[in-house]
């Protein structure tokens, strides 16, 4: 008992203890529900089972049925889409607006820090506030796209099947854009500027340091943001209860909101936790690209 | 002579903080030019502005006779070494030794060949596949000589390059850089704080305070002829000794005030009663019997290295004293000590101007 003690005092003991208590924690909060969910994914369930936890095990049952579903295939379509077309979009404005306040202007910092408004709104707000912008009658998008001669007539973007999923992709660009420019102006900030100084003595002109200096000192953080956007917007739920609800006819529906449709609209328990097993793949593969480029960060 | 780098007039202002003042300065094509002062004096300021990471505010820099003043620094065609060495982390050295010449467009095959020459003369051929962080510190700045050695500049421009280095590194170091400098025929400027390194590099040192160019000559012009009372204490080590004095009566002598008034007959007319400054160099002082010596001055402190002892007098101003040897006194003796009446420098109290 003495040796244990004193080993939590000033040995082993004390990290084991450190690391044990998230471990815990993690395990007992997301580990289990975890567990439970991919449990599900094998077993019958219905509404008068969902008390017990031995149910009839069936298999991949579950799985053929899903796949057997029309619409399944569109709807993984519809969130490929939506993950590659958010993550670009937010990657891409947010890069680019971290190169922007990176030349430092007076007053960068400051209106840097504004951007982060969008960060804190709940989801349902902005699902709100561009269900507004993003009105087919009134809307103030649909007023520039005419008034700037894109388009002729008005577009109803949360109605019509070929834009109802961009009207979502739209607003979780607005949505994440600020915590991708906020995490790359951290990793830009981070290059030693000497590093400019020396290439540019050396011939590289700006464009040449860009891609030279700046894209590789910027592999990880690139890499980390890429992994987490991929995680945010498989995780992004609100915007698409509060703008499309998945809708017209699916067209605008993705695999994350119709787990819950499924579970708790249709109180489909087993077809909602196998979809989310699906996605538990896709995002642990995003996880390992995260924790893998964070790790080889290229620093002097 | 030629001059590679010609400055006239140049002055340099960060805001409303005046950091270079009315620089004229002009180095010669294939020299070696020591840039010294205290911290926060200029000398990094001024190099960068040579380089172009500065724009002067006024004054005209040329390089090779070129007009640079708004040059961008990628077309001065000089090349610099910094103290932080500011190697590209994520390339091997060979790709940092290439960067230069792979932007200009030199095709791989032909840049490797020069990365391998430069490599063998600079004894970095077993390492160049290796990243900057897999080097040690002397390696590191091996490779930022390297990197700048490549492309043949017009001018190489070094700031501090070996302040990161141990002692005995950084005296190996400054006698390869500059047997380099011989060898490739360059012109190099290189910014140091450490007025040995300057004196025992340099054909030429230019000492700065606050923005102001005080004194430049040959190294040992300075130490034998410092310009003014800061000149006379940067060069030299341990510094120099300053004692209060006037001119003599006779007008052609010093009094010097060390407690008591000791006359020194200097050789040349001295304005009498005119308060100077006197300095005297702690190596040009030696020790001498005391009822022979010129001062007779009791000892605070004795320290030896073996080689060198170091004593400082309990007079006010203190001196400091170098003699050869183990010198055989002890704190708290009286010793005599003697000079060379030569060996005196005169400077104005108010002026710090040499007389
Ligand atoms: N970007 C800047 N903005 C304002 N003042 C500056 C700037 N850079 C340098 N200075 C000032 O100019 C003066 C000269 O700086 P500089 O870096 O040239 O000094 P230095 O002689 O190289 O000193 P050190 O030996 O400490 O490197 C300093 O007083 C410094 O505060
Ligand atoms: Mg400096």
């Amino acid at each position: 008992m003495r040796r244990i003690l004193s080993s939590i005092r000033d040995g082993h003991g004390f990290d084991i203890l450190l690391v044990a208590f998230p471990l815990g924690f993690l395990f007992l909060m997301a580990g289990l529900p975890l567990i439970y969910n991919a449990v599900m994914s094998f077993q019958e369930v219905d509404m008068f089972s969902l008390g017990t936890f031995s149910r009839p095990f069936v298999g991949l049952k579950n799985y053929r049925d899903l796949f057997a579903q029309p619409e399944t295939w569109p709807i993984l379509y519809n969130t490929l889409v939506f993950v590659v077309g958010s993550i670009a979009g937010q990657f891409l404005i947010g890069f680019g607006l971290a190169l922007f306040f990176w030349v430092n202007f007076p007053g960068a910092s400051w209106l840097r820090g504004l951007f982060l408004v969008s960060w804190v709104m709940p989801g349902l707000v902005v699902g709100a506030v561009w269900n507004w912008i993003l009105s087919g009658d009134f809307g103030v998008l649909n007023f520039l796209l005419r008034e700037s001669g894109i388009i002729s007539g008005n577009i109803f973007w949360r109605s019509d099947p070929q834009y109802s999923l961009y009207a979502v992709i739209i607003a979780n660009i607005w949505l994440g854009t600020a915590f991708n420019m906020i995490l790359l102006s951290v990793g830009l900030s981070a290059i030693p500027g000497d590093l400019y100084e020396a290439a540019e003595l050396d011939g590289a002109n700006a464009w040449q340091r860009f891609w030279t200096i700046t894209l590789p000192m910027m592999r990880s953080s690139i890499g980390a943001i890429i992994a987490l956007g991929l995680i945010f917007t498989l995780q992004q739920f609100d915007l698409f209860a509060a703008i499309t609800s998945g809708g017209p006819n699916n067209s605008s529906n993705v695999t994350q909101y119709w787990a819950w449709e499924l579970s708790f609209r249709q109180y489909d328990f087993a077809k909602g936790a196998t979809i989310s097993v699906i996605m538990i793949v896709f995002v642990m593969f995003a996880s390992v690209v995260y924790v893998r480029s964070t790790r080889h960060e290229v620093r002097g | 002579m030629i001059a590679q780098i010609e400055l006239t007039g140049v002055n340099k202002h960060y805001g409303n903080y005046h950091a270079l003042k009315d620089i004229d300065l002009s180095i010669e094509k294939g020299s070696f030019t020591a840039l010294v002062g205290p911290s926060g004096c200029g000398k990094s300021t001024l190099l960068r502005s040579l380089a172009g990471l500065e724009s002067i505010s006024t004054g005209t820099l040329k390089i090779a006779g070129d007009v640079m003043n708004k040059v961008p620094p990628r077309k001065r065609d000089v090349a610099m070494v910094f103290q932080s060495y500011a190697l590209y982390p994520h390339m091997t050295v060979e790709e940092n030794l290439t960067y230069s010449l792979r932007v200009r467009g030199m095709p791989k095959t032909e840049a490797r060949k020069a990365a391998a020459e430069v490599a063998r003369t600079t004894g970095l051929s077993h390492l160049l596949d290796r990243y900057p962080r897999e080097l040690s510190g002397g390696q590191r700045q091996r490779v930022a000589m390297s990197r700048a050695i490549i492309r043949h500049p017009k001018a190489f421009l070094f700031d501090e390059p070996l302040s990161n280095l141990d002692a005995a590194l950084r005296v190996h170091m400054r006698k390869e850089i500059r047997a380099l400098h011989d060898r490739l025929g360059a012109t190099s400027v290189y910014v140091t704080h450490d007025q040995i390194e300057a004196m025992t590099m340099a054909d030429r040192v230019v000492v700065m305070r606050a923005g102001i160019i005080e004194q430049q000559g040959r190294p040992l012009d300075l130490y034998d002829k410092p310009a003014n009372k800061f000149v006379a204490g940067f060069i030299g080590s341990p510094a120099m000794n300053f004692i209060p004095a006037q001119g003599g009566q006779d007008g052609r002598s010093v009094v010097l005030d060390l407690g008591q008034p000791q006359s020194v007959d200097v050789g040349y007319p001295v304005q009498p009663g005119r308060e100077l400054t006197v300095g005297l160099r702690p190596e040009h002082i030696t020790l001498a019997p005391p009822d022979k010596a010129m001062l007779k001055v009791p000892v605070a402190v004795v320290e030896s290295t073996g080689a060198a002892t170091y004593l400082t007098t309990a007079t006010t101003p203190e001196l400091a004293v170098v003699i050869n040897g183990r010198g055989g006194t002890a704190a708290g003796e009286t010793v005599g000590l003697d000079f060379e009446p030569a060996q005196l420098h005169l400077f104005d109290v108010k002026t710090e101007r040499r007389i």
